[in-house]
């Protein structure tokens, strides 16, 4: 009976308890309910119960006791000396207990010999089952087939038996089909971040063929952006950024990390192993290259360099965030919730939490002020073959310098010293070759490397930090998985961390995966709180799907793109995105899908979608990150000063996720369109509109480059005549043809500018020709821009004014 | 052609009335004719739902303020070393905390008081009584000190939670959830702002790190996002991209403007979806901002005498910046400005750090007060000062040498000014250790008596969601007598 209650992996402690308790004497027990329960009931629970545990420590049965708190084990049966308890009630030490008072002595006589008797407890009170464990995301997934509907013809795949099938019990029919344009821009934003392109669109369009849609899907599931689409996502959850944060903020080189993520996701490397490389790729026995590139997953923890700190404290501090991001990103769980205490609401314990730290505590980064020479440590070297060859001449550069002045000084020591004479050490020669050296001292040229993990031979020892606090070190702990989602113990090791995470007994893991996908596909999760599948977050709308989509995904072998393309191929995606009055009361956050929703492209992908609009988009696969233009004023907000070299030629046009990301000063369109300022985990973006966004895309420098580019575009591309140039603008900034109110506004609006700018040149050739400010930058784009037809100043200024509307169109930031 | 009338209205209304003037009409009551035609016209079906115009509505009775400026102090100040002067407090300085005072008692971080008992704390500041009513002060606020006679002390206020983060959410959004909306969106729902020009609730942020919590607390949350606070940037320039592009004349942008609006428009008939509203208000407003804006974010026409009286120095992220630009923005008509300033988590050391801080706010802090008297703002604006939660009148010791104090959610201090509101007194009280209050005031109570000055009836300013009606003081709250009278 009692062993049931038990979760499997304490069966064994609880049996040697019992065991124990066969031989308690019946004096001691009464002894127990005389002269202790009493105490601990009036003087101890009040904050050492089931739901405070104060200091982790519960007093309400024997085998908490004997386990302990923070402080560890409480009472060591029989051995009242070697009984923290004792000391505490005793106060003969630093921890009096209870707090403000004192027991009597006869009450503290008492616990001594219950103590010495072996601390025998009545089995009435042994530890009840936690609460929270019985929680439906603790529960392994229940995989049923999908549900029986009366409308068959609306389904796709098995995905929509789930939808349509709710939808019917509550009397609710699903959007009609999107138009097909919709779905093809939908589809394309949504697996590259990229709108099609008037010839995508055209091929789509042509393609009479039932499998048109399916067919779209895999060329968009193969073309190289869909990892700079995906790999988005999954930095945000990896909190990534150029530079180290906190005050000084100095640049890191990490983008090989981002490069590992997007090339993963191209080659839909499985889940299980995509986890598995981030977290513990370099306890793999014969680690790749690639697979330490990979670990940089948690070395993107921000860095504190600051004068007069204690390492420690940042190094703690980045094994919380470790333990935090594991929780919101594989488990959907509030693991950071559990660092100061137990948690509030789930079965989680604040030892629970440190045994995870645990995991993570034994990396070999800098942890004390003499270390501060190496301070990124470790870091993987990548140098290419021209890097090195730089080093090199460099290196002997320098050796060649030191010889010179080494000779230098000899000659100059060598003068026999007169009267009047300069000292020699200020002599004009010698002072040029220090600072000439030193100069060049200064000019190492740059390798490349990236931030990696590495364990350290001998594991640190990992306490519980008492109050969540990097000096408090409570009891010490050792690698451990929460015991609510593990029925059995793992091993000790970062690498069985994170064979455990993506093991397919784990409840979790696929669930948060694929809800997540769907929240990327849908606007919100099938659970609403991604990053919370505890007691406190929502409940699954669709209970069946989600678990049928997680046993789906592990059975697909884990396979990312394989469920990507199961979500976007089923009617239930392909729906219309209009609002349905009838159902605002009913269902206002779309709980039922029964609709698809529009969403406000995120930061980098409205930008991208201007680029391609403007045919300005340098469409290369990663490398280090890249300086597009930013408005003036927005690196003022650092401490310590920080260079924004801009970009000329392709590099201003390379796609925003390569943008380099100062945590201390974010680029400022990334940070108004809500992009995460990667200070830790974020597995949501906010979605905010705002009139601070609207003077970006009006004002920014950057959109009216994207715009002059498209009007270029028109003019060359669309044969010359406004209604088919309209038609092309429409085409390559939306995605379809304009509606003929839009087409007479826009007609009527391209008049004005006309004459506008007929009638005021200065401002047309403003309008069209960049600034001076590029001239004298070497690549082709500026002369390019040079060459205008003087004649068509006006027209190309009329048409920039346009392709500047399109950008602004709640149309263009919106995917449908 | 159903844009006739509005081209008639822009080419020869346009040069009699000024392009400010011309928006603020042309605003979401234009927009809202340009659509009706596009309607009668009958290319479009289906009209938009959702009414999020942030012009100046009535409120549920004259109001007594226009504005509020609202001064948050991240992370609790310690009301002990600042405004609760507590004889007695001294007197058990050091003395381990009565069993019966901390008995069923939560706090944060509970460990540091179960390592060892806590002590009671006297604070080490020295503290002086000011102006005709004598109100105590710490040394540590000379300047706020001097301005006493026109702040009302609130004390012994209570709150629910005792976590920064859901503790901020439930002074600004009457819930520790995050996902209310926030008292400047439930303002600017109720009355709008008298501002066309600037967005009718502007956040403002200075300190080492934004608040805990961040755009939760001035969220529009199930409210139209129109509502929602508009966080200025908290260095350089507090607005970027403000000006139009070389090149761009002022009848090329009035017309993409226009433009935009009209084309979004007909994307709102087209799919019902009311974020394009949102869209069509936040065009409209950055387009007045344009104007409004520069001459906004620009101190040069402040006397340096104003500028010293703040501390202010053009450029930096500073309280005290914020505090003159929150003056500006008033006068301006904007109705809720928020200033959040970190860092004020006095844990570990109530020294250095606190007397850094309070550096950093007592002198913009009182010349705010003095400026907006002197310029006869202060009568229209409702000045409001505090943290999410108070401290301990217990010692909490983290470091050896060093003491600070814990959360603690039964007794702090906030104060008021303004608004008519009479200086030099003191609402509420707490008992002599500081530990409880002596009369009951609850940060309910403190968001009704903000809403009430605006002329609002917190139980009557409710929105419907999800079948029930939602107001920012839930089921409790009620305005404070003393400062509504």
């Amino acid at each position: 009976m009692i062993l049931k209650l038990l979760p499997a992996g304490m069966a064994l402690a609880a049996a040697s308890l019992f065991s124990q308790q066969q031989a308690a004497n019946p004096k001691a027990l009464e002894l127990f309910e005389s002269g202790v329960r009493p105490v601990l009931k009036a003087s101890c629970l009040g904050c050492h119960n089931q739901k405070l545990r104060s200091s982790g420590l519960g007093l309400e049965s024997r085998e908490e006791l004997v386990t302990g708190g923070n402080r560890g084990t409480a009472i060591k049966p029989g051995d009242p000396a070697a009984s923290i308890l004792l000391h505490a009630i005793e106060q003969k030490g630093d921890l009096k207990m209870p707090p403000g008072g004192k027991l009597k002595d006869e009450q503290i006589a008492a616990i001594r010999q219950w103590v010495e008797l072996g601390a025998p407890w009545p089995a009435d009170a042994v530890a009840k089952k936690r609460p929270g464990q019985d929680h439906w995301a603790f529960q392994a997934p229940k995989r049923l087939e999908p549900l029986a509907v009366k409308d068959a013809s609306w389904v796709r795949n098995p995905i929509d038996r789930f939808i349509l099938a709710r939808l019917e019990k509550e009397g609710v029919k699903p959007s009609p089909e999107a138009d097909r344009e919709t779905q093809l821009r939908r589809v394309t934003l949504d697996l590259t971040g990229l709108p099609p392109t008037p010839k995508e669109l055209q091929d789509f369009l042509a393609d009479k063929t039932s499998k048109a849609y399916e067919s779209a899907v895999d060329r968009l599931l193969a073309s190289p952006h869909y990892g700079e689409r995906w790999g988005r996502h999954w930095l945000d959850i990896a909190r990534y950024a150029d530079s180290d944060g906190y005050t000084i903020d100095a640049p890191r080189q990490m983008w090989k990390y981002r490069d590992w993520v997007i090339n993963a996701l191209n080659r839909d490397l499985p889940y299980d192993q995509f986890v598995i490389e981030q977290i513990a790729g370099d306890l793999l026995p014969n680690a790749t290259t690639d697979q330490l590139i990979a670990t940089g997953f948690h070395r993107n923890t921000p860095s504190n360099f600051e004068g007069g700190i204690d390492f420690e404290q940042y190094r703690v501090e980045a094994v919380a965030d470790r333990v935090a991001t594991t929780g919101a990103a594989f488990l959907g769980l509030t693991l950071g919730c559990a660092r100061c205490h137990d948690h509030k609401y789930d079965p989680i314990s604040q030892r629970e939490f440190y045994q995870i730290f645990a995991y993570y505590n034994n990396t070999d980064e800098i942890a004390t002020e003499a270390e501060r020479y190496d301070f990124h440590r470790p870091v993987l070297e990548l140098a290419t073959p021209e890097e090195l060859a730089k080093r090199e001449a460099y290196r002997s550069q320098i050796a060649m310098l030191s010889r010179e002045l080494a000779t230098y000084v000899r000659t100059l020591a060598a003068k026999p010293a007169k009267e009047g004479d300069t000292p020699a050490y200020q002599d004009a020669g010698l002072k040029e070759r220090v600072a000439n050296l030193r100069t060049i001292r200064r000019r190492e040229p740059a390798i490349t490397t990236t931030l990696i993990m590495r364990e350290l031979e001998k594991p640190r020892e990992a306490y519980i930090h008492l109050g969540g606090e990097f000096t408090r070190h409570g009891a010490p702990v050792s690698p451990a998985v929460p015991t609510v989602l593990s029925s059995k113990p793992i091993g000790g090791s970062r690498l069985d961390l994170a064979k455990w995470l993506v093991d397919p007994s784990n409840p979790l893991t696929s669930r948060v995966t694929v809800n997540r996908m769907w929240q990327s596909f849908f606007g919100q999760g099938l659970v609403d709180t991604e990053n919370d599948f505890g007691v406190m977050g929502a409940k699954p709308s669709h209970p069946e799907l989600l678990d049928w989509l997680a046993t789906e995904f592990i059975a697909r072998n884990w396979s990312q793109k394989s469920v990507h393309r199961l979500i976007v191929t089923s009617a239930a995606y392909r729906q219309s995105s209009h609002h349905r009055p009838e159902l605002e009361e009913r269902d206002p956050y779309n709980k039922l899908i029964a609709k698809q929703i529009r969403m406000r492209l995120e930061a980098e992908i409205l930008r991208d979608s201007a680029l391609v609009a403007s045919g300005l988009l340098a469409p290369v696969v990663g490398g280090p990150s890249v300086y597009p233009p930013i408005p003036d004023g927005a690196m003022a907000v650092t401490q310590v000063k920080r260079e924004w070299p801009t970009g000329i030629g392709p590099d201003r046009y390379r796609r925003g996720v390569y943008t380099f990301f100062y945590r201390s000063a974010p680029h400022p369109s990334l940070a108004l369109f809500d992009a995460p300022d990667a200070t830790s985990t974020c597995t949501k973006r906010v979605r905010s509109n705002s009139p601070l966004q609207a003077l970006t895309v009006l004002n920014d420098e950057a959109y009216i480059e994207f715009a002059r580019a498209t009007a270029k575009r028109i003019m060359k591309e669309a044969p010359a005549n406004e209604a088919q140039r309209l038609d092309y603008a429409f085409l390559i900034a939306l995605g379809r043809k304009p509606r003929p109110v839009e087409r007479e506004r826009l007609s009527r609006f391209l008049a004005v500018q006309r004459d506008e700018y007929l009638s005021d040149p200065t401002s047309a050739s403003l309008m069209v020709i960049k600034e001076q400010v590029f001239d004298s930058s070497p690549g082709g784009a500026m002369e390019a821009e040079q060459s205008v037809d003087p004649k068509q100043i006006p027209e190309l200024a009329a048409w920039t004014a346009t392709a500047r509307v399109l950008f602004n169109l709640d149309d263009f930031m919106t995917r449908e | 052609m159903s844009f006739e009338n509005i081209d008639d209205f822009e080419d020869k209304a346009l040069q009699a009335v000024t392009r400010r003037h011309f928006f603020s009409r042309c605003g979401v009551g234009v927009g809202q004719v340009a659509l009706a035609s596009l309607m009668a016209d009958g290319m479009l079906s289906g009209a938009p739902a959702t009414n999020s115009s942030t012009e100046p509505k009535k409120p549920h009775f004259p109001g007594r303020v226009k504005n509020v400026i609202y001064l948050h102090m991240c992370g609790a100040p310690s009301q002990f070393e600042l405004f609760d002067y507590k004889p007695a407090l001294q007197k058990y300085d050091g003395q381990v905390a009565p069993e019966s005072l901390l008995k069923g008692k939560r706090f944060a971080f509970m460990d540091t008081f179960t390592k060892a008992p806590p002590k009671m704390l006297g604070t080490r500041r020295e503290f002086k009584r000011y102006g005709k009513g004598g109100i105590h002060v710490s040394e540590l606020l000379p300047n706020i000190g001097s301005v006493m006679d026109d702040i009302a002390l609130v004390s012994g206020i209570s709150t629910d939670n005792f976590n920064h983060g859901p503790a901020k959410c439930f002074i600004n959004t009457g819930s520790i959830r995050f996902g209310r909306p926030s008292i400047g969106a439930w303002v600017s729902y109720g009355i709008g702002s008298e501002s066309q020009d600037l967005p009718g609730f502007v956040v403002l942020q200075s300190g080492p790190r934004g608040p805990r919590g961040g755009a939760a607390l001035w969220s529009s949350g199930f409210l139209p996002s129109a509502y929602q606070g508009i966080p200025f940037r908290s260095g350089g320039d507090p607005i970027l991209d403000l000006s139009s592009p070389k090149g761009v004349t002022e009848r090329t942008q009035q017309q993409t403007l226009e433009t935009v609006r009209d084309l979004n428009l007909a994307k709102l008939a087209e799919t019902g979806d009311p974020e394009i509203n949102t869209r069509i208000s936040a065009y409209e407003m950055a387009y007045r901002m344009q104007t409004s804006g520069p001459e906004l974010i620009d101190f040069s026409k402040e006397s340096r005498k104003t500028l010293e009286m703040y501390g202010a120095e053009p450029g930096k992220a500073t309280y005290a910046n914020n505090c003159l630009l929150a003056r500006r923005l008033v006068e301006r008509g904007v109705r809720f400005v928020q200033l959040y300033h970190a860092d004020w988590d006095h844990h570990a050391d109530l020294t250095q750090p606190l007397d850094q801080v309070c550096r950093e706010i007592d002198r913009p802090t009182a010349a705010l007060i003095r400026d907006l008297k002197e310029r006869g703002l202060l009568d229209s604006t409702l000045i409001v000062w505090g943290g999410e939660f108070g401290r301990t009148p217990m010692g909490e010791s983290r470091e050896s040498k060093k003491i600070g104090r814990n959360h603690h959610i039964d007794a702090y201090t906030m104060f008021m000014a303004g608004g008519g509101i009479q200086g030099g007194q003191v609402v509420g009280g707490t008992d002599d250790l500081g530990f409880s209050p002596t009369e009951n005031i609850h940060v309910h109570d403190i968001q009704a008596t903000i809403l009430h000055k605006l002329g609002l009836d917190h139980t009557k300013l409710t929105f419907k969601f999800q079948g029930r009606q939602f107001r920012l003081t839930d089921v409790k709250g009620q305005p404070i007598a003393k400062l509504v009278a």
